[in-house]
């Protein structure tokens, strides 16, 4: 069978039906037939949301995953701890030679290599993907631990951080010094069980383009959020709500263009029957659409999907009739208080503030 | 010219009882066409089956032949082995006005075969069939090495391609300067 026999379509029609590990492992075959799956694949890749190097936990091998359109893939594993040297195969990786091995089950590719090669192999393997995928979608670098974890330099690449912390202040101050010497990340998803001091101001955790902490028992993040955080969106659920005066602080503080610029999106959502005081919207003088009209839709991409889903990842949808307006380019942020039953019968209050990119006169032409 | 109706007779069983046309509408009687391959082997074929080819399909929707001339006319495909042939006229006789499952596991498993196969269907257009062979030859490279995968398919490596390569220029330097050649003599 020679496959350059056939015409360019039916090359097509195959790669069609082959699986991004398959694509990926037939794009070392040789130059020619790379260049033809790019080719044929130009459409296909479009799709392609994000390319992710996922490092959940310290004994499974890290993985490359693939999300598009059409699913999530892993489309190789990196640093296969069990190698058998009879199945081992030698690729040219952007220039670097790496062993791999196939994993009989899964039939993915996965890169055989010492440790102190991480940073190198890595490396090569990502100018790799940049060349055979594009540079059209979004690359993560992701993990969920703090042992023996590395952030290597790459182009095109985000990181992106998933911890959940123990009861106990070791692990914080380890997050902290890991955060003073890392770069700014794209996503830090948090969990805390129990009480634990407030990040510094300057912590990277407020800088991150995208937070979602999850707190149980007490509420740390939600005042230092509302002061420092300089990101574009952020999601907090926590137990208790102390006062609204930081709330009050804080839309002062974006009304006045003081603070937050780059903000898109809040939620904050208290999970055990706290209910906050509704007159805290007169001291932030929101103004308000009228009541017989429907307001417009507030809902943007989001910044990360830190879970996998195949529609369209965005904010949750704001639908308000009160908005506040800032005072230095006249945009405007709705503003939603919402509650819900939950299934314990305990009450559920999710604030939402959502930030437009209109101003009040454009805002009020949405409304029907 | 020898001639075969195994299409037809191994067609026959299969073909829908109640088909919805035939319980609704007067019936019509089916037309026949002849086709064969480079073995000249005739074999007939309905034009309800023949529909699976777009190419056929698109050679025979304005013929009007009769029984007669399409029997004295058969399509030469010359270009298809007759028993790659034979393969296709028998799958579009069983998916003769049937819709078309997701997977077929009745195609060749010898990979020249299958090649040829995948030759003969993207030449008569016939997209489902097409799709099928597509899908087989994919899952035939599933899980292998690249060197593994240039075995199967009879990739080139770099080095062959870039021979190649700086072969067909000379080849075609050598062309040119036989046409100019050729040009002067003439203007001579």
């Amino acid at each position: 069978m020679i496959l350059s026999k056939y015409p360019n379509l039916v090359l097509k029609e195959i790669f069609d039906h082959m699986e991004y590990s398959d694509l990926f492992i037939l794009s070392f075959a040789s130059k020619n037939i790379r260049k033809m799956i790019r080719w044929s694949q130009k459409e296909r890749f479009i799709t392609i949301r994000s390319i992710e190097y996922f490092f959940d936990n310290n004994w499974e091998p890290p993985l490359v995953h693939v999300h598009s359109k059409r699913g999530s893939e892993s489309i190789m594993d990196l640093r296969n701890p069990r190698r058998d040297r009879n199945d081992i195969f030698q690729l040219n990786v952007s220039g670097k030679i790496i062993d791999f091995q196939l994993c009989t089950n899964k039939k993915r590719a996965m890169a055989s290599y010492q440790e102190s090669e991480n940073e190198s192999v890595i490396v090569s393997i990502q100018n790799y993907l940049l060349d055979f995928f594009g540079s059209s979608m979004q690359y993560h670098w992701r993990f969920g631990y703090l042992q023996h974890y590395f952030i290597p330099r790459l182009k095109n690449v985000s990181f992106c951080i998933d911890i959940c912390l123990e009861e106990d202040l070791k692990e914080m101050e380890k997050l902290e010094t890991f955060f003073s010497s890392s770069p700014v990340f794209k996503w830090i998803g948090l969990k805390t069980m129990s009480t634990i001091k407030p990040f510094t101001p300057e912590s990277k955790l407020y800088q991150a383009e995208s937070i979602r902490i999850s707190q149980f028992w007490d509420n740390f993040s939600l005042s230092a959020i509302l002061r420092h955080f300089k990101g574009r969106q952020a999601t907090v659920m926590c137990d208790r709500w102390e006062n609204s005066e930081e709330l009050i602080e804080f839309v002062n503080r974006w009304k006045s263009g003081e603070a937050f610029q780059k903000l898109e999106h809040l939620k904050f959502k208290f999970n055990r029957n706290e209910i906050l005081d509704k007159g805290f919207l007169n001291e932030i003088g929101v103004k308000c659409i009228d009541a017989t009209k429907q307001p417009p839709t507030h809902t943007l991409p989001k910044v990360y999907n830190w879970y996998y889903q195949q529609t369209e990842p965005t904010t949750d949808p704001i639908i308000s009739h009160t908005y506040v307006v800032r005072a230095t380019d006249n945009r405007v942020a709705s503003i939603l208080i919402q509650e819900d039953m939950s299934r314990s019968g305990e009450w559920i209050e999710t604030i939402y503030f959502g930030v437009w990119d209109k101003t009040e006169e454009e805002f009020l032409k949405l409304i029907d | 010219m020898s001639s075969t109706e195994q299409g037809t007779s191994s067609a026959a069983p299969a073909e829908p009882t109640t088909a919805p046309e035939s319980a609704a509408a007067p019936e019509v009687p089916e037309s026949f066409y002849y086709v064969h391959g480079k073995d000249k082997v005739v074999h007939k074929v309905s034009a309800g089956a023949l529909q699976h080819s777009a190419l056929i399909h698109g050679m025979i929707s304005n013929l009007g032949y009769t029984e007669e001339q399409a029997k004295a006319n058969p399509f030469p495909f010359e270009n298809i082995d007759g028993d790659i042939l034979q393969m296709v006229v028998d799958w579009c006789n069983q998916h003769k006005g049937k819709p078309t499952p997701p997977e077929d596991t009745n195609l060749p498993k010898q990979k020249e075969k299958l090649f040829d196969l995948v030759l003969a269907v993207n030449y008569l257009e016939i997209k489902e069939l097409l799709t099928y062979c597509c899908k087989q030859v994919a899952m035939m490279v599933k899980g292998k090495s690249p060197e593994e995968i240039r075995e199967i398919w009879m990739i080139p490596t770099d080095a062959e391609d870039e021979a190649a390569e700086k072969e067909a220029k000379k080849r075609a330097g050598k062309e040119a300067a036989g046409e100019t050649a050729a040009a002067a003599g003439d203007a001579k």
